[in-house]
């Protein structure tokens, strides 16, 4: 491709729109700072007091041509928001761990000087491996790579990881394992309106990426098809052609089913699945068993449903598979992933336009945050510190011995074990709550708790925080600029809008400045600005399978983006992958995988009946450290609910919004029922943006993948209790 | 070429970012001027805008003592002059959709104005521009025409505000039902 002149697609719904400038007002493009739509947006700075004070649409912007949730258009909010922390804080009466209390400001200098000579202390008596980086992908490619970089050679500890095992872990390991290459998406948004069937698994898509609807919706609009899988008639499975409302946790049978019906219907393509896959014909065998009437009876699902499902999809020239929490965030989490992959591997509809595979990234930095080296077993370029040679490449860029490169260290959530055996004695926690995101909180919390000392890095008191011995106020994504990778997988610009409120700093600098303070300024001090971090992250995944060397900011500007891999300086970006049908497995050949089902870690039984899902609704994000603190989401949405289906509100004699104890074997918290008969007659429904006593994740489980090690937020079994009201004297 | 908000409602999901944008114009105030409701809250999820339709000959307007409520050149039926409104409240009984609020502690009566000072010079307002779903939109009547054409219903109608509630309206709406007239692909 020639690369003068080239720019991502623009499609149909592109039009020039004038923007509204007001006086005494600039506009800075950027993007949302929440879900990995990364939503274009322009800010409204004010040109007298540099604040920004409002958002304005970005029409130009291709994906979103200026639409935005309510996240969205409020999240400017954030900034200059009145609990922003404007200095450091230290605590020193130990005893107050897990309260907001007993903080006092303090200097950075007394906060560094702090946290150095406790990481020294720790690390002097207890060895290198002491001390922990929990992180998250929240935030730009530029902080996540250097966080990386940070633990292993500021540091020197081989205890990194981040929430995307909450979040993107089973989808990597999945499509790593089916397509060999973990690009979340094989096509670019812009394609999504024109195929011809959508098949939506385990995707709130309505309320967690609202503005790829529109999109969905005109599929429908031409005499294309919707079809959702999911426990609930959410929003979109509401206006959708088949919903298929399984019973959580049962994913893979259904698209087991799903492949069975799809050989037996003839529609698959031969040609295809003998030149560029392997695995059929173990995989074939293996779904035989999963007839309609098989997979009915472990999903829920009436047969007919699911025969028409593999009937539409088989049938339609061209189709797209997309899927999110609801099928990756469970013990099976990857084998579900590979096992819906399946259905584009088996009929073909992969490696061009309109067809293709995707899942849809939650956090808005969720694609590029898990490529470039902050997971437990990952470099840069989504290299492996397992692979010797991978090692020797990243370790010359970052100018230590390979020797020195710490061992690949463990998940997220089972940093907390280690914790508990006081492996890991301290924390370094940026960019992520676990006090309300992580599953069976009060395991977690008392693990932060016991911790020797915790600083936690935020721009609000988080309830993570309330943990900490240290809080460093760090920035919100409008006061520093970078990169992000969206759930296209394309690589887009951050633009700074205002100066760093308080004192605050961006994440980056506060690293460089602290591994200056360990005396490992050497390989740090060097990097003074973001684009110097992202020069360097350039190289360091040169030549790995997320390759972004030949990405410069000044390409992202021109080409509306860069969709890795991005080789060169003359290399444009790769929109759609496998358009030669080659997969990034060595042998050039996508796995189809024969996948056995096996049911969730814990069952329903006759003291916990029904099934808990939890999940998110449109007015927040992720922990709601960030959404809850902005008016009009908390007016719309205050407080977590339960959503109960009337029969079984009814056989608890239970009523519309009265007060509900709901338990598992891991905990309890009251809540108030909302009854809706958009949720099946087994399942419960809470959403997970509180903390506190209103944490649902004090009921969920911490089983985790074999693979990915995400945790089965998605399902376990628990009860509901009709509360004994005393009357009010 | 003059452009006009046209509703689509059984695009609705019910996210409200049409309300969170309203507060967002300019003029607003930060309050929001239209509503979403939910249809049938304990059944499903559907939901509806009811958005200010800007009603040729106004009922509003016509109810208004104090000749508060004045029509741009535009179409649009603006928010209630602060210093002629005497807050009697006629418009918000007057208006068959309900669609005028009210300000007690001011006094004064508050609406859409189809944000006049973007709209003014064709830019469209903040909820057809925000709306994720398409629920919202702005067009012109070209385009709103081509929705007819694709979007017959079976029973020969084309449901805009046709038959009327109070009169003919600037702002064009479709009932759910647009995919009926669909013909599948396959």
């Amino acid at each position: 491709m020639q690369m003068d002149n080239f720019r991502n697609e623009r499609d149909q719904y592109f039009k020039e729109v004038d923007n509204l400038n007001h006086p005494n007002e600039t506009l800075v493009k950027t993007h949302c700072s929440y879900c990995a739509m990364q939503c274009g947006m322009n800010l409204r700075v004010n040109t007298k007091t540099n604040k920004i004070v409002g958002v304005e649409p970005r029409y130009d912007w291709p994906v979103t041509l200026g639409k935005m949730c309510p996240k969205g258009v409020t999240a400017y909010q954030q900034v200059n928001n009145k609990d922003r922390l404007l200095k450091p804080l230290i605590r020193d009466d130990q005893s107050l761990k897990g309260t907001k209390n007993g903080f006092r400001e303090a200097s950075w200098d007394e906060a560094y000087d702090l946290i150095v000579k406790k990481f020294t202390e720790l690390q002097e008596n207890y060895g290198k491996d002491s001390l922990s980086v929990y992180s998250g992908v929240s935030m730009t490619n530029e902080k996540c790579y250097l966080t990386g970089k940070f633990a292993r050679v500021g540091l020197q500890t081989r205890y990194i990881d981040y929430n995307g095992r909450f979040c993107m872990a089973s989808a990597a390991g999945g499509l790593n394992r089916s397509l060999g290459i973990d690009r979340g998406s094989t096509i670019p948004w812009t394609d999504v309106q024109d195929t011809d069937c959508i098949f939506l698994a385990g995707s709130n898509t309505a309320e967690c990426h609202p503005t790829m609807m529109f999109r969905v919706w005109a599929i429908q609009e031409r005499g294309g098809y919707v079809i959702v899988a999911d426990p609930r008639e959410t929003p979109v499975a509401r206006r959708a052609d088949l919903h298929l409302d399984l019973r959580p946790g049962t994913d893979l049978a259904l698209a087991n089913g799903i492949v069975n019906l799809l050989i037996e219907n003839g529609h698959i393509d031969a040609e295809f699945i003998k030149n560029h896959t392997n695995g059929f014909e173990d995989t074939k065998e293996l779904v035989k068993q999963f007839t309609p009437e098989y997979t009915s009876a472990i999903t829920g699902v009436a047969p007919e449903k699911i025969i028409r499902a593999a009937e539409i999809y088989g049938k339609a020239p061209n189709a797209i598979v997309m899927f999110a929490r609801g099928i990756e965030q469970q013990i099976k989490g990857v084998d579900n992933v590979s096992g819906y992959t399946n259905m584009a591997l088996v009929t073909g509809k992969i490696g061009r336009a309109k067809s293709g595979v995707a899942t849809i990234t939650g956090q808005g930095n969720g694609q590029g945050g898990r490529e470039h080296g902050q997971k437990a077993d990952a470099l840069p370029g989504y290299r492996k510190i397992a692979n010797p040679d991978h090692v020797k490449y990243v370790s010359k860029v970052w100018g230590i011995e390979p020797e020195e490169m710490p061992k690949e260290g463990v998940s997220a959530f089972e940093m907390f074990g280690l914790m508990k055996q006081k492996t890991i004695r301290a924390l370094y926690l940026l960019c992520s709550n676990p006090a309300v995101s992580a599953p069976d909180q009060n395991y977690v919390r008392e693990q932060m708790k016991n911790l020797d000392f915790m600083v936690c890095v935020d721009f609000y008191l988080s309830e993570s925080a309330e943990f900490a011995d240290v809080v460093l106020p760090t920035t919100t994504w409008a006061e520093d600029e970078g990169t992000t990778t969206n759930v296209e997988g394309r690589i887009i610009k951050i633009n700074q809008a205002q100066m760093p409120v308080g004192e605050s700093k961006p994440d980056w600098k506060i690293q460089v400045e602290l591994t200056e303070l360990m005396g490992r300024g050497k390989y740090f001090s060097h990097l003074k600005t973001p684009e110097d971090i992202f020069n360097e992250l350039r190289v360091a995944s040169k030549g790995g399978t997320a390759d972004y060397y030949g990405v410069t900011w000044e390409k992202i500007d021109k080409q509306d983006g860069v969709f890795w891999p991005c080789k060169d300086e003359d290399d444009p970006g790769t929109p759609r992958l496998f358009l030669d049908k080659k997969f990034n497995h060595p042998d050039g050949r996508a796995k189809i995988f024969a996948l056995p089902y096996r049911p969730s870690a814990e069952e329903p039984d006759e003291e916990y009946p029904l099934r808990l899902t939890t999940g998110r609704v449109v007015y927040h994000y992720l922990s709601g450290n960030q959404t809850r603190r902005i008016q009009f989401l908390r007016d719309m949405c205050p407080d977590p609910f339960v959503e109960v289906h009337p029969e079984t509100a009814a056989k608890y004699n239970i009523d519309h919004e009265e007060l509900v104890r709901l338990y598992t074997r891991r905990g309890e918290t009251t809540y108030k029922v909302k009854i809706t008969e958009a949720i099946r007659k087994d399942t419960l429904f809470v959403p997970y943006h509180w903390g506190h006593e209103k944490s649902i994740n004090l009921l969920t489980i911490g089983e985790l993948d074999p693979i990915s090690r995400m945790p089965e937020f998605k399902a376990c079994a628990a009860q509901i209790e009709k509360l004994k009201i005393k009357k009010v004297q | 070429m003059k452009k006009r908000l046209y509703l689509e409602l059984e695009n609705c999901i019910g996210c409200r970012s049409c309300l969170a944008a309203c507060t967002q114009c300019g003029g607003h105030e930060e309050r929001n001027r239209n509503y979403v409701y939910d249809v049938n809250p304990l059944v499903n999820r559907q939901t509806m805008p009811l958005m200010c339709l800007h009603c040729v000959n106004p009922a509003c307007a016509r109810s208004c003592p104090a000749q508060a409520i004045q029509i741009h050149e535009t179409g649009a039926v603006l928010s209630a002059l602060v210093e002629k409104c005497i807050g009697c409240q006629n418009c918000t009984i007057a208006c068959p959709y309900g669609i005028p609020k009210f300000d007690t502690e001011q006094n004064l009566m508050y609406k859409c104005d189809l944000c006049i000072d973007r709209s003014k010079d064709g830019i469209p307002p903040m909820c057809a521009s925000v709306c994720p779903t398409n629920t919202l939109q702005w067009l012109t009547d070209e385009e709103i025409e081509a929705k007819q054409k694709q979007f017959n219903l079976d029973n020969g109608k084309w449901v805009t505000s046709m038959p009327y509630l109070e009169g003919e309206t600037n702002v064009k709406v479709n009932l759910p039902g647009i995919l009926q007239g669909v013909t599948k692909l396959f």
